[in-house]
């Protein structure tokens, strides 16, 4: 079952990769569909020894749902209605932006080493998967441009600090009640960025954020 | 079921998107006073909660609700007149919005598991997103896109925060209920490194949203562009619902040991917040963005007063009740000022003592009200905080804070000056009205009402806050 959840982090730390490189929003959308689905499973997996109750069985399919549907399914909306293609000229090439990731990785493995964690076995990988989510998603939103690649930024953010969730603590603090409040909290987010998205794009023809520089001091 | 006091707004929220205009404005001023009743049931002590688990009644939630409570049934009223005589285009939302904020703004006050804390928070940022693009500008839109953004992953971060505390307690190998209350009991037992980590998270993710400096770049975009009612209640509520958050994971650090730590990071933030206020404030052209500069600056001194703890600690509790009703006050009169001039910068407005008196004068009060003149409360707070922070014996930082709140005065003097007793050429658009003056007036007086006499029941609650992170009124 490890070799599972092995293959699983390394489909997000790819997928992670892959939309570090990639410049057409309509596959952006769909790695994130991607990533929210493994990420959704990697908590399952780990748990699959211990009992998973009902409970928790209807709520993972919510949130393979949420995450691996829903959202993607919102910004593929936003996509449609934007009618932009790509994101061009990015603040950060997507070569530099690549292997900023690589980099990413590799302090996620010094830091998950330096914090001396006595974590369960098989855990090492998913906290260098989640810190490189985490830092990439934060990555992600500074290096573009496009008012929806930012949005796309957070929610690998989100997933990141999911992740880290997963790895730190033990399963017993889990309140599924409390968790599907933070996926809610996720999935509304997404709909209001998504609304205003639709706002900016009737406002100014264009999603970039260089337009939406005009209140300062 | 004290649960009652969230739930009662958002029903009525979500009842509002249904309802023709008219019934949904005595929607909301109803909802606001039955929520304003149902807070003092609570204060009476003849509600319990139903979800032991994720809430309780607590002393500063109970703070917090009484005064975000209070202001919001002001506010209400000073709405409804707004959206009667202006109009606006999309009203169901607005008024939906409104009640959704004031839940989930009770929701936070109420919270004592770290995560359920945490999701109000966030659904604060979530449901007040639209009241600040309502008007539908395009500066609208960029103040409600930063808010947005800046909060939504200021508020993650304060998430990683509450996972980290959740690791001091495995790593202690702890195993009670994940809140606030039962961790205090065992706040010796935790990790201290992880719990340090999860405070500085925390501040950084909770402190984005109560507007501390360098994490506040959303603020005076989203309290300028927003309609004045709403910048009412973003700055007078909103602010302390993030600070409750912050303020429950400095005391749960005090309990810990490990409350020097957390106090100085909070005065640092504080200081910071006051002197960055301050720099922005003395050449700003706009009268709206002045008073959010001014909440930054406010906000530092609560963060400085609870680091210094002692009677500064009574001194920032007590100043956080004073801004919010001193801030609103002067949101609410802002209002009324931009309806009448139409526009929001300085230069064009003026002479406001002869075209707007009743206005001029709650304006004026309550300039100098929050410039901490008496007999408003922030005189009282301040001295308190100054003197808590002598006894503690921090002499550089209390310096630094004289100096943060003198050129905050300056800037908004100049200001407030120009406004009122400037010249003007630009014509009156709509005049002052009763129920848009009679609120901020009610907020004024009970500023100065609490100064002269306060119920014994509010100031017994102030000790019982503060008690945990070792301050009182005698030092």
């Amino acid at each position: 079952m490890t070799h599972i959840t092995d293959a699983v982090l390394v489909i997000i730390l790819l997928s992670v990769l892959l939309s570090l490189g990639s410049n057409r929003l309509k596959a952006l959308v769909e790695i994130m569909a991607l990533q929210g689905i493994m990420v959704s499973l990697v908590p399952l997996l780990l748990e699959y020894k211990a009992e998973v109750h009902h409970g928790g069985i209807i709520f993972f399919q919510i949130m393979i749902l949420i995450k691996g549907v829903l959202i993607p399914w919102l910004l593929y909306m936003a996509v449609q209605r934007i009618a932009i293609k790509r994101e061009v000229e990015p603040i950060i090439g997507y070569h530099a932006s690549l292997l900023a990731g690589l980099v990413v990785i590799f302090v996620s493995t010094i830091v998950t080493q330096k914090l001396h964690l006595t974590l369960a076995a098989g855990r090492e990988l998913l906290l260098i998967t989640a810190i490189t989510t985490l830092a990439a998603g934060l990555f992600l939103m500074m290096s573009r441009r496009k008012a929806i690649t930012q949005v796309i930024g957070y929610l690998m953010l989100e997933n990141g600090i999911y992740l880290t969730g997963t790895a730190l603590t033990k399963q017993s603090h889990t309140l599924y009640v409390v968790e599907f409040g933070v996926l809610l909290d996720l999935l509304v987010g997404v709909m209001i960025m998504g609304i205003i998205l639709h706002n900016i794009k009737d406002a100014f023809d264009d999603v970039d954020t260089t337009f939406l520089g005009s209140l300062k001091d | 079921m004290i649960e009652y006091v969230f739930i009662l707004p958002v029903l009525g929220g979500l009842m509002a998107l249904f309802l023709p205009t008219t019934l949904g404005r005595g929607l909301l001023i109803i909802t606001a006073f039955l929520h304003l009743q149902l807070t003092v049931l609570g204060w009476l002590g003849k509600l319990t909660p139903a979800f032991i688990n994720f809430f309780k009644v607590t002393p500063e939630g109970m703070l917090v609700l009484l005064v975000t409570s209070f202001i919001f049934a002001l506010i209400s009223i000073y709405a409804v007149a707004y959206v009667s005589e202006t109009g606006l285009k999309n009203e169901p939302v607005f008024i939906c919005c409104m009640l959704l904020f004031l839940g989930t703004m009770s929701m936070v006050a109420l919270s004592d598991h770290p995560i359920v804390l945490w999701i109000s928070i966030e659904a604060t940022t979530l449901v007040s997103a639209p009241l600040i693009f309502i008007k539908r500008s395009k500066e609208a839109l960029e103040a409600t896109w930063k808010y947005v953004m800046i909060c939504s992953v200021g508020i993650a971060l304060a998430l990683l925060g509450c996972f980290f505390i959740t690791l001091s307690m495995d790593i202690g190998n702890v195993d009670v209920p994940l809140s606030f209350s039962s961790l205090n009991q065992v706040a010796k037992q935790l990790d201290p490194l992880w719990l340090k980590a999860g405070f500085v998270f925390v501040i950084i993710g909770f402190g984005t949203k109560m507007g501390l400096a360098p994490m506040h770049t959303w603020l005076p975009d989203a309290h300028s562009q927003a309609p004045s009612a709403v910048s009412a209640l973003l700055s007078g509520a909103l602010l302390n619902c993030a600070f409750l958050g912050i303020y429950k994971v400095h005391a749960l650090m005090n309990v810990a040991g490990l409350g020097a730590f957390s106090s100085n990071v909070l005065i640092g933030f504080g200081l910071f917040s006051v002197l960055v206020a301050g720099i922005f404030i003395l050449n700003q052209p706009d009268y709206k963005r002045m008073l959010a500069y001014s909440s930054i600056e406010n906000m530092g001194v609560i963060a400085f007063g609870v680091g210094v703890g002692g009677i500064a600690g009574y001194g920032a509790i007590l100043h956080l009740i004073h801004h919010s009703l001193l801030k609103s006050s002067l949101f609410l009169s802002s209002g009324n000022i931009l309806l009448g001039f139409g526009t929001k910068l300085v230069p064009k407005v003026g002479n406001m003592v002869k075209l707007f008196p009743k206005t001029f004068v709650s304006f004026f009060a309550g300039f100098a009200g929050i410039s901490g003149f008496p007999p408003f409360g922030i005189f009282i707070s301040e001295i308190l905080i100054i003197i808590g922070a002598f006894q503690a014996g921090r002499y550089v930082s209390v310096g630094v804070l004289i100096f943060g709140l003198i050129l905050v005065f300056a800037g908004a003097a100049r200001i407030v000056m120009d406004i009122s007793f400037g010249e003007t050429s630009q014509e009156v658009l709509i005049k002052e009205k009763f129920f848009r003056i009679m609120p901020s007036f009610v907020l004024l007086l009970t500023s100065i009402g609490l100064c002269i006499w306060i119920p014994d029941g509010i100031y017994q609650k102030i000790l019982h806050t503060i008690q945990i992170i070792g301050g009182g009124i005698h030092g």
